[in-house]
């Protein structure tokens, strides 16, 4: 077991949907602002901005590679580095690892990460050409028509294949979020989704139906890291890092041999001897989706359903509000909206929300640690973070 | 934007499994140093890091790894070919590839599936793709 060196200290969010009139940079200056006063900080204490990467704009992007943000938040001259990371979908937890790193060796004090984008916001075939293109080799792949609805269902498949879950407890996932999504003022989905109409809707990519597949949306999130040991005096309600631990498993998805498992197994596995902590210890798992199958994944490999099978343990409504183990609480990809690279930061956001008690309507009582996942590309790599109130 | 119906765009190193295609043989990389068989092809064999790398004959037999049946929201230029099925193929050989599964029961493939190696050639982006069919009809 290893010592916590890193917490988190402050969050910010703007709604997530299509919103045509607000840009990418207003929504990050906000995202950013937010985390900053949420910690109590002012933008000269920040030492390190980590924006991840944008996509809908190449031109916000690279703003957001030359320092844009430290221009327009009153950075200048206090922050030392101004540095992008990118790991598509698993960009959340690789900026919180970086962060990590770079607090506990000194490097800085505080690191602000941040994503906005405003995929939302293209037109519907230029986001499908686009996410026909993060991960789909350009040789291998593209010429047999794949997508990224393709990714989600061939894995789930396979997934299906191999554990005996159906079509139905895939649907229930869907239904789960959209019960969190509801109590979640930013999310981009919030009237209600029954069984029914998941499972009458239109046929995308078998055995995927239309609300089965995330929706694209504009938004932005971010959050303050800082060194354990200083958090406590930064804040009252500090998120420690107890865990982190990944795996890459694939480029193409084609080449991936495990699809059922991915490299979640080996992460959490990892990620638990690292926090000294054990399944029976998580009060909430914040798990990465973006289309049903993941969470499924994710919940298998924490071995949080006290035995059962994660897709009946979702069927029977065990992951909504008021169930044993609430599941990607902000509504996920699925309800709270694909942001691009911050569908993910997003979901992390809502962990260190939940166990700084800031949730709202949503809020789990008693919760002290978290797991959460995150995935990149077509879910090239696995990510488990394991997170809590206590050092 | 999308590049998605575009030609494969061969590399130096890959040009030798789209030339077979075209002559409809399956070819799979091999290296030379240790032995292993490389899909995708590669520049240096990513088991040994070696450059001595040559081509075997595929016998063009595997079983379907996993299959989706695509009916709705495909990328730029595959309108027209919905419905489409799409698998990842485990080769005899062990090794794995995208395809697309033709064939009039080709929708109702699944996973464990006995698939053969096909060619079609797509005049619109001027190549010849390895595809599959199932060895027992459906």
């Amino acid at each position: 077991m290893r010592r916590a060196t890193a917490a988190v200290v402050g969050i910010g969010e703007v709604p997530s949907g299509r919103f045509p009139d607000r840009s990418e940079l207003e929504a990050a200056v906000l995202a950013c602002k937010g985390a900053i006063l949420d910690a109590g900080l002012g933008p000269r204490d920040i030492d390190v901005v980590m924006p991840t990467g944008a996509l809908a704009s190449r031109h916000f992007n690279v703003d957001l590679i030359f320092s844009r943000l430290c221009e327009e938040l009153g950075m200048l001259r206090s922050a030392a580095m101004n540095v992008q990371v990118m790991a598509g979908g698993a960009s959340s937890s690789s900026m919180l690892a970086l962060a990590e790193a770079l607090v506990s060796t000194g490097a800085a004090r505080t690191v602000l990460c941040v994503h906005s984008d405003a995929v939302g916001s293209l037109p519907r075939q230029m986001g499908i050409d686009l996410f026909a293109t993060t991960g789909v080799s350009e040789e291998w792949e593209a010429p047999y028509g794949h997508n990224m609805n393709a990714v989600g269902a061939l894995i789930s498949q396979r997934y299906m294949h191999e554990t005996g879950s159906t079509a139905a407890e895939l649907s229930s996932v869907c239904v789960a979020l959209r019960k969190w999504a509801q109590l979640n003022p930013n999310a981009m989905f919030r009237s209600p989704l029954s069984l029914e109409d998941v499972m009458t809707s239109k046929i995308v990519a078998t055995p995927l139906r239309a609300k089965h597949c995330n929706v694209l949306a504009d938004g932005a999130s971010a959050f303050v890291v800082a060194r354990a040991s200083e958090a406590a005096a930064i804040t009252p309600t500090p998120v420690y890092v107890r865990a982190h631990a990944s795996k890459v498993t694939h480029y193409s998805v084609s080449q991936d041999r495990d699809l059922a498992r991915l490299g979640f197994f080996e992460a959490a596995v990892e990620a638990y001897e690292q926090s000294g902590l054990e399944p029976k210890d998580i009060h909430i798992a914040e798990l990465y989706d973006a289309y049903p199958v993941f969470p499924l994944i994710a919940l298998d490999a924490l071995r949080v359903c006290r035995g059962e099978r994660a897709g009946s343990f979702v069927a029977a409504g065990e992951t909504s509000p008021g169930g044993s183990m609430p599941m990607t609480t902000n509504g996920g990809m699925l309800s709270q909206g694909h942001t691009g690279a911050g569908g993910g930061v997003a979901v992390l956001v809502e962990a260190f929300r939940q166990l700084m008690g800031k949730a709202g309507e949503r809020q789990v009582p008693g919760a002290v640690n978290a797991a959460e996942t995150a995935s990149g590309g077509t879910w090239m790599d696995s990510h488990v973070t394991i997170l809590s109130k206590e050092a | 934007m999308a590049n998605t119906a575009s030609h494969p765009n061969p590399t130096a190193w890959s040009a030798p499994f789209w030339e077979a295609a075209a002559q409809r043989r399956l070819v799979i990389q091999h290296c030379r140093s240790c032995d292993a068989s490389i899909m995708y092809p590669k520049r240096v064999c990513p088991h040994c890091l070696g450059e001595d790398l040559g081509w075997r004959a595929s016998k063009g037999e595997g079983e379907i790894y996993s299959v989706t049946v695509q009916k709705a929201a495909p990328p730029t230029g595959f309108e027209d070919r919905l419905p489409y099925v799409i698998a990842i193929v485990r080769l005899d050989e062990d090794v794995q590839l995208m395809t697309n599964l033709i064939g009039s029961d080709a929708e109702h493939a699944e996973c464990g599936d006995r698939v053969t190696v096909d060619f079609e050639t797509r005049s619109d982006i001027g190549v010849t793709l390895p595809v599959f069919r199932l060895v027992n009809p459906k």
